[in-house]
């Protein structure tokens, strides 16, 4: 898919490149083409969250996990070749593709943020599942789309992050 | 350059939306003219984009024919083509122009009545999840048709979402917000309509306007007018519009 794209994929393909059989392919995926490249692609997306949860693990609290997550996870999607070449030639194949596996990323981009949620002081009124719930979209949004946010700028980062996504969730430090 | 006329504005929408081929390259849509365009179509026009509507909702874009919208709207086609010129890939754009502007024509008048920042958001966000929830067209060709349907809602492209949203809200924000405050508001706001539309929750349900609320309240009031929403340099003001002193 890196190489040639993924709607030139065939089976034939795929078991040339990894040394197998067709009809191992579709013992592996019996669904065939289909299967493989959703199974691909679901593949990529959990490498891209496992590698951007190293490089932010260690925050020390939620503001900064965010902040430091979507300025890494913005500079992995846009050094994403794969990815970056599927949008610009094959749109109307990659993106139904990751709109199928989404809400599993938001499962777990939520399952995360709900532990991080307990080790912070919030807001009268705020519910942690909604509050996680909320955060996950939002993260992810500006992932994808960035918008006017220049995520490249860890200024920009932080304010974006103590403003529109933690204000109204917890209790921040004022800021300085 | 705003005061093109309807082909020539169909045109430069049509090149921004990417419907087909020939993607790209146009100057940059007046996202607003989506309403104006809306309002000034004739009878006739009015006509044919209901029947498109129609037949989108029956077979989807890509099995629907101009002959199938002129029997459907009881015209010939070369009625059809005298009052879109163009063919189906241009009616695709006008149907789009005419569904953004009459969600602009039927929000607004609602929206101005709002009388607080909270009151603005319930109603806004309410409102666009329940077009969304029932509108048959559009469900129909996100399930049938993804490949043409969801990229303009991914990625890059959601920039001329956030460009619509900030058509749509900057005036009534405006009201409520500073002037720097509304775009990244807008912004936030199309979000939050858009995950919640395409992937509905129980917590945030348009049928229960409590629910919409509580968001609203709870979350999105705070998060539009904290001050770090803004520079730093202007972090000391008061986020009270009634005080703003600028």
């Amino acid at each position: 898919m890196e190489r040639d794209g993924l709607g030139a994929l065939t089976v034939e393909e795929v078991a040339r490149e990894a040394g197998v059989a067709r009809a191992t392919v579709y013992r592996t995926f019996p669904g065939g083409r289909d299967e493989v490249v959703g199974a691909a692609v679901a593949h990529a997306v959990a490498g891209f969250f496992a590698d951007l949860r190293r490089d932010i693990g260690d925050a020390p609290d939620l503001a900064t996990l965010l902040e430091r997550g979507l300025v890494a996870a913005r500079r992995r999607l846009e050094s994403h070749a794969a990815l970056q070449r599927a949008l610009q030639e094959e749109a109307g194949q990659i993106v139904p593709r990751l709109a199928t596996v989404m809400p599993l990323v938001i499962d777990g981009v939520r399952a995360e943020l709900t532990s991080r949620l307990a080790r912070e002081r919030l807001r009268p009124g705020v519910v942690p599942d909604q509050a996680a719930d909320l955060l996950a979209r939002l993260f992810l949004s500006l992932i994808g789309s960035p918008g006017s946010w220049d995520l490249d700028d860890p200024d920009a980062a932080r304010r974006l992050v103590r403003g529109q996504l933690l204000a109204g969730v917890v209790e921040l430090d004022p800021p300085g | 350059m705003h005061s093109v006329s309807g082909v020539t504005q169909a045109t430069v929408i049509h090149d921004r939306l990417e419907v087909g081929e020939g993607a790209g390259a146009g100057p940059v849509a007046p996202v607003g003219a989506w309403a104006a365009e809306y309002l000034a179509a004739g009878d006739a026009e009015r006509r044919l984009v209901e029947a498109a509507l129609r037949c989108f909702a029956r077979w989807g874009i890509r099995k629907t024919s101009v002959d199938d919208i002129a029997r459907e709207a009881g015209v010939s086609r070369a009625t059809v083509y005298r009052v879109v010129p163009g063919g189906k890939d241009r009616l695709v754009q006008v149907v789009l122009c005419h569904e953004a502007g009459r969600l602009f024509h039927t929000m607004d008048a609602e929206l101005s009545a709002a009388e607080t920042l909270e009151d603005l958001l319930v109603t806004g966000i309410r409102g666009l999840l329940l077009v969304a929830d029932g509108h048959d067209v559009l469900r129909t060709l996100i399930r049938d048709e993804p490949e043409l349907v969801l990229p303009h809602f991914a990625f890059h492209q959601l920039d001329r979402i956030f460009d619509l949203a900030d058509t749509l809200a900057r005036p009534h924000l405006s009201r409520f917000l500073p002037p720097e405050d509304v775009r990244p508001a807008a912004e936030l706001l199309a979000r939050v309509v858009l995950t919640y539309a395409f992937r509905p929750t129980p917590w945030v349900d348009p049928h229960d306007p409590d629910s919409v609320r509580r968001l609203v309240r709870t979350y999105l009031v705070p998060a539009l007018t904290s001050p770090s929403v803004s520079e730093p340099s202007l972090s000391d003001r008061t986020t009270d519009p009634a005080q703003e002193s600028t």
